[in-house]
């Protein structure tokens, strides 16, 4: 049974009528908060980044990074759940370990996940699901991202597929739930515990143990954290423990509570009437964000300005990125880069224009995939009240002296 | 010239330490969020420091009763914090009082 189907049949009928709803009960959606500056104090194996919280820690990625298409280890974005996470790993002693439903379970070194399985790797966004959450009024649950909830790495790993190969699936394997490190004040606080469908397992999804090049830092995951390309990064698990095989879905309070949006075609509801009901959020969809210029930069006159960004989605490729230099009553093609980092990474594009009029100049960019979807205004995205998914086209006003 | 290469970067990754970056716990610095002090602090910080630094309430930004009342229902909901009645009372306005925006709603 696939993910859809199972919550469908599992969802609750009831309040269904809720479904109609007024434009006067909608929630608004516009550009994400986006004055923020980075902190005076940098984190383990970070630079400063924008600081929302030490315990457990919270850093954003500030938006100039934003024109590169790998995002460097020290500045990549921070997000846990937990107060209690591992400040220490003994990586002689560290193992993961497969269980349930398998002809033999592994404690897998990180020797052995290193010398014993073929080494892959994989390029991919990581983009929380509450990325941009700032854009929804009025404000839903959870931490108040501006756009760099995000970054893309080249991941290196080892193949889930193949270690469960490894193991050996006994009849009736469907589900894995996939555990981090991290662990909560209280014993009663759920777990946090992500379940991937064995239909869901392709061959970009890794066990990674190295990023760009480096180890893991330990604020992203070290040493070893699922890469699930193409899907937000709830699913990601950090520092991971176990992963347990089984024949049927646990319910789980990060998966069928805290990263959902409202089951129906818009994703979306009004804060007056929630939709009744949910599925956990998977798929990224396509979105672009401007590194540079910023807001409140300086254009020249007349000279050669050059505007620069990446775009990506949830792993059907970037076809195009285009700008607006008039409110979006005119776009053009930006130059988009060669794409070999493949379908998963980030595409960064550039657009040089000659700045003709002095004073304030609004620039958008807007990402096409190759299904065809595009980015909608900001105004037009929908509201949830988990405010996920926000993908609206960007928008940076400058000043051109 | 090519197989060159490739015997050159195999031996330098050969060469490389196995887990070379951090070899010592990390030390996660403590940040000193500009919490705002007044009535039912005591018991604000008693309650939510348990699990989340002051800057989890920072970043919400002003907000109405009914929202920072759902914050404080969730912990208790769902994330199992055991938070009394009176200490929710207490918490609830003080989060209000000093990161309310005036709207009871």
């Amino acid at each position: 049974m696939k993910r859809r189907e199972f919550f469908k049949t599992a969802a609750v009928t009831a309040g269904a009528a809720a479904l109609g709803t007024t434009a006067a009960e909608a929630g608004v959606t516009h550009q994400p908060i986006d004055n923020r500056k980075v902190g005076n104090v940098a984190f383990p194996e970070k630079r400063p980044l924008i600081t929302y919280s030490d315990r457990p820690p919270l850093l954003e990625t500030p938006r100039e990074v934003f024109t590169c298409a790998l995002t460097p280890n020290d500045q990549f974005f921070v997000r846990w759940h937990m107060p209690d996470i591992p400040t220490y790993i003994d990586t002689d002693k560290f193992t993961i370990n497969i269980k349930g439903l398998v002809k033999k379970e592994l404690k897998i070194s990180l020797k052995e996940l290193k010398e014993d399985y073929e080494q892959v790797e994989v390029a991919a966004v990581l983009q929380c699901g509450g990325n941009s959450r700032s854009a929804f009024t009025p404000t839903p649950g959870g931490i108040q991202w501006g756009s760099g909830a995000m970054g893309c790495a080249q991941w290196k790993g080892v193949r889930l597929r193949d270690i469960l190969d490894r193991a050996g699936l006994k009849k009736g394997a469907e589900w894995l739930a996939v555990q981090g490190r991290e662990k909560a004040a209280y014993y009663e606080t759920p777990n946090f515990i992500r379940e991937l469908h064995l239909d869901e397992l392709d061959d970009h999804v890794i066990i990674a143990y190295q990023m760009n090049g480096e180890d893991l830092p330990y604020l992203n995951g070290f040493p070893v954290r699922l890469i699930v390309p193409g899907v937000y990064s709830d699913s990601w698990i950090k520092m991971i423990s176990e992963i347990t095989v089984t024949d049927k879905y646990q319910k789980l309070f990060f998966m069928d509570h805290a990263y959902v949006v409202p089951d129906n075609e818009c994703e979306c509801e009004t804060p007056e009437k929630l939709f009744p009901k949910t599925k956990p959020i998977w798929r990224m969809n396509v979105k672009s964000i401007i590194g540079y210029p910023e807001n409140g930069a300086k254009l020249t006159l007349k000279s050669q300005a050059v505007v620069r960004g990446v775009a990506f989605d949830g792993g059907a490729g970037i076809r195009e990125v285009q700008i607006s230099l008039d409110g979006g009553k005119t776009w053009d093609k930006a130059i988009l880069d060669s794409g070999k980092l493949g379908r998963y990474a980030y595409r960064t594009f550039r657009y040089g224009f000659k700045p003709k009029k002095l004073g304030k100049l609004q620039i958008m960019a807007k990402a096409i995939n190759k299904l065809g979807e595009e980015q909608p205004l900001a105004k037009d995205i929908k509201w949830n009240h988990g405010g996920y998914k926000y993908n609206g086209i960007d928008v940076v006003t400058v000043e051109v002296v | 010239m090519k197989v060159m290469k490739k015997v050159l970067l195999t031996a330098l990754i050969a060469a490389t330490p196995m887990m070379a970056q951090v070899k010592e716990k990390i030390e996660v610095p403590y940040i000193a969020f500009p919490i705002k002090m007044g009535k039912g602090f005591d018991v604000v910080q008693a309650n939510c420091l348990m699990c989340h630094s002051f800057g989890y309430i920072i970043n919400q930004g002003r907000q109405s009763k009914k929202f920072w009342e759902g914050k404080v229902n969730k912990m208790i909901v769902h994330f199992k914090a055991p938070i009394t009645d009176k200490d929710k009372k207490v918490i609830v306005n003080y989060l209000f009082k000093h990161y309310g925006n005036g709207k009871e709603q």
